[in-house]
């Protein structure tokens, strides 16, 4: 694939997605606020019952700017397509296109997913400034043009992993019906043990250790403590390492699926 | 260009009981049930030739088009596209191959067709002059120009039906399938879309596997026509060879003036059996006449009828087919009879000349 596609293939998905403007918007923000709105009253209660100035290593204020970083990168780390559609190929009959064209299906649809981080990106600027004025954040957010650099480079690594493993998961489509309940699973999986629902400084220890050996924490708990300036270049880079292992490992398994789904595939749905 | 070789492809499909209590049954143990859609099949087709496939629905057309094109792997057998196994999917071979599908679009529905066609000259790395030269031909050619900007989805059926056409032959494909090209259309559509691929034929001279259920397409189309029954390739050879052996009877068409006597009528259907005229036009007679009374038909209804034209055509060809599939079909039950009576192998049936 040369990089003329690869480039044509995102921008043509970034244009497909802003072409539908209210789902655009209207989805977006909804969803953006009902996730931060049951965030704020959720931990308005419980400092306000423990009577804790800091619980975490967060304050209030801290744990809401945590909260709405950690929204803003699921964004970016999801794109605009939460499920990839993969599976959706495979049982509608529209991966016959992708098998007469010569291209590599993962790659244009690691394209396409890029292509959907792009309009992802342009509310995160938007939705960030408004919760800005909105919450009562703390007076130092932690945040410099050096942790953005190197949230930016996380959320990209990260984001390459989660696609990685969702494209992987929805290949099971060629032997199952409904892979659904699967995609629940993983995504659950991925919110809770990677950050998204709770910051992980909150787990015991010894399940932070357990966790630091798996691709978990590096999807949404360490972007965002980076970008907080709360992690180390050290423990940055290692993130990094652990993250790439992860993908070669995911990617490795895609093919062998793949190519076995593919002995499978009738082209149904034609 | 293309050699097929005892081609089969056996699909696993799994039998369900209906019901609650079926559904419940399956979740503890499914039944598997073998489909055998295409069996040991066996032609090849050169450069320039144009082939129609027919069969029923099911007979296996459209699996043996996509183990042709790369989409499926076959159970056996071999197959070559170019000089390519096409299941391994090798880029170059990709590169010269094309499948349009009446039935499943492969544009991007949400895109417009001129976004599309950008994609695919990346995708087919077209040089940007033949490109544009042949975009400007194809667009022409079948009178789409002005609907390049709309997305595909808002495109009519036969508008999409030539937007597809056009992405699938802008990388001017040496090999050409195209699974039912216009189902759904209307006339003037089919017509258009037929005269376009003849015309592309001319030029190019590719390889062509055409399934329909249009006869006419076919018969427009296609010198050499292949026909499946339940897998089986059970003809292979020229559209007019089958015709002169299989049909039995012509269509006498005869339009007049005045009123005929009913005499002359009930003579006249001594000849032929007497087919509705199409249309509402009262003033037209068609009689389906054995081949050797023709003569006799149209002699009676000049001598009969105030004869104002008359034609005589062959049987549509897809009452031909359909006898040429029962007369197999007989064979194979006859063969099957006769192996449970003398318990022996029956051969693969085959009858001499073309028809296998």
């Amino acid at each position: 694939m040369t990089p003329r596609l690869f480039l044509t293939a995102v921008s043509l998905q970034a244009r497909k997605l802003m072409s539908y403007r209210v789902a655009f918007w209207a989805t977006a923000i909804i969803a953006f606020a009902a996730e931060l709105v049951v965030a704020v009253f959720l931990w308005r209660a419980i400092f306000e019952a423990s009577g804790e100035e800091s619980i975490g290593g967060f304050t209030y204020g801290g744990m809401l700017l945590y909260y709405v970083c950690a929204l803003l990168t699921a964004k970016l780390v999801y794109g605009r397509e939460r499920d990839l559609s993969v599976s959706e190929d495979i049982y509608q009959g529209h991966l016959t296109r992708y098998l007469i064209y010569p291209v590599s299906y993962g790659v244009f649809k690691y394209a396409e997913h890029l292509g959907s981080m792009v309009p992802s990106l342009v509310q995160v600027l938007l939705f960030a400034g408004a919760a800005g004025f909105i919450l009562p954040l703390p007076s130092d957010l932690g945040i410099t043009p050096a942790t953005v650099a190197m949230a930016l480079v996380s959320i990209l690594v990260a984001g390459l992993f989660v696609f990685a493993l969702r494209f992987t998961v929805q290949l099971v489509s060629f032997w199952a019906d409904n892979v659904w309940s699967l995609n629940v699973m993983l995504r659950f999986s991925m919110e809770f043990l990677g950050g998204l629902m709770l910051p992980l400084s909150l787990f015991p220890e010894v399940v932070r250790q357990v966790l630091a050996a798996t691709p978990f924490p590096y999807i949404f708990y360490v972007p965002v403590t980076t970008l907080l300036g709360r992690v180390s270049v050290a423990e940055w880079l290692r993130g990094l390492v652990v993250t790439s292992a992860w993908i070669v490992v995911v990617v490795l398994v895609a093919r062998w699926v793949w190519a076995r789904g593919n002995r499978v595939y009738s082209g149904v749905g034609i | 260009m293309i050699t097929v070789d005892r081609l089969s492809k056996t699909f696993w499909i799994h039998r369900k009981e209906p019901g609650l209590w079926g559904s419940v049954k399956s979740l503890v143990r499914r039944r598997r049930e073998a489909k055998h859609a295409v069996r040991e099949i066996s032609f090849r087709v050169d450069e320039g030739e144009v082939v129609g496939l027919i069969g029923a629905n099911g007979a296996g057309k459209t699996t043996l088009v996509k183990m042709l094109s790369g989409i499926v792997h076959p159970s056996s057998g071999d197959a070559r596209v170019l000089g390519h196994q096409p299941w391994r999917r090798a880029d170059a071979l990709r590169r010269q191959i094309s499948l349009i599908m009446g039935q499943k679009a492969q544009l991007w529905w949400d895109l417009p067709a001129a976004d599309c066609f950008l994609l695919l000259r990346e995708i087919y790395r077209i040089p940007r002059p033949d490109f544009e030269r042949r975009l400007a031909e194809l667009t022409a050619l079948l009178e789409v120009e002005d609907e390049l900007n709309v997305q595909v989805r808002r495109l009519s059926l036969g508008e999409r039906m030539k937007m597809e056409l056009v992405a699938a032959l802008l990388h001017a494909p040496r090999c050409v399938f195209l699974d039912e090209p216009t189902i759904g259309l209307d006339l003037a559509a089919q017509r258009a879309i037929r005269d376009f691929i003849l015309d592309y034929r001319r030029r190019h001279q590719p390889a062509m596997l055409v399934t329909s259920h249009y006869m006419d397409d076919i018969e427009r189309l296609c010198e050499r026509i292949l026909v499946l029954r339940r897998g089986r390739l059970v003809y292979d050879g020229s559209r007019r060879a089958v015709v002169e052996r299989f049909a039995r009877s012509k269509v006498v068409t005869v339009h007049y003036r005045g009123t005929p006597t009913a005499a002359a009528l009930e003579r006249l259907e001594r000849v032929g059996r007497r087919l509705h005229p199409d249309g509402s036009d009262a003033a037209t007679l068609r009689l389906e006449t054995p081949r050797e009374r023709v003569a006799e038909a149209a002699a009676a209804a000049m001598e009969l009828l105030d004869v104002a034209d008359l034609s005589i055509e062959e049987e549509p060809l897809g009452q031909v087919v359909e006898r040429l599939q029962r007369a197999r079909g007989a064979q194979e039950e006859e063969a099957l009879e006769e192996d449970s009576l003398e318990h022996e192998l029956p051969g693969d049936g085959s009858v001499e000349g073309d028809v296998r």
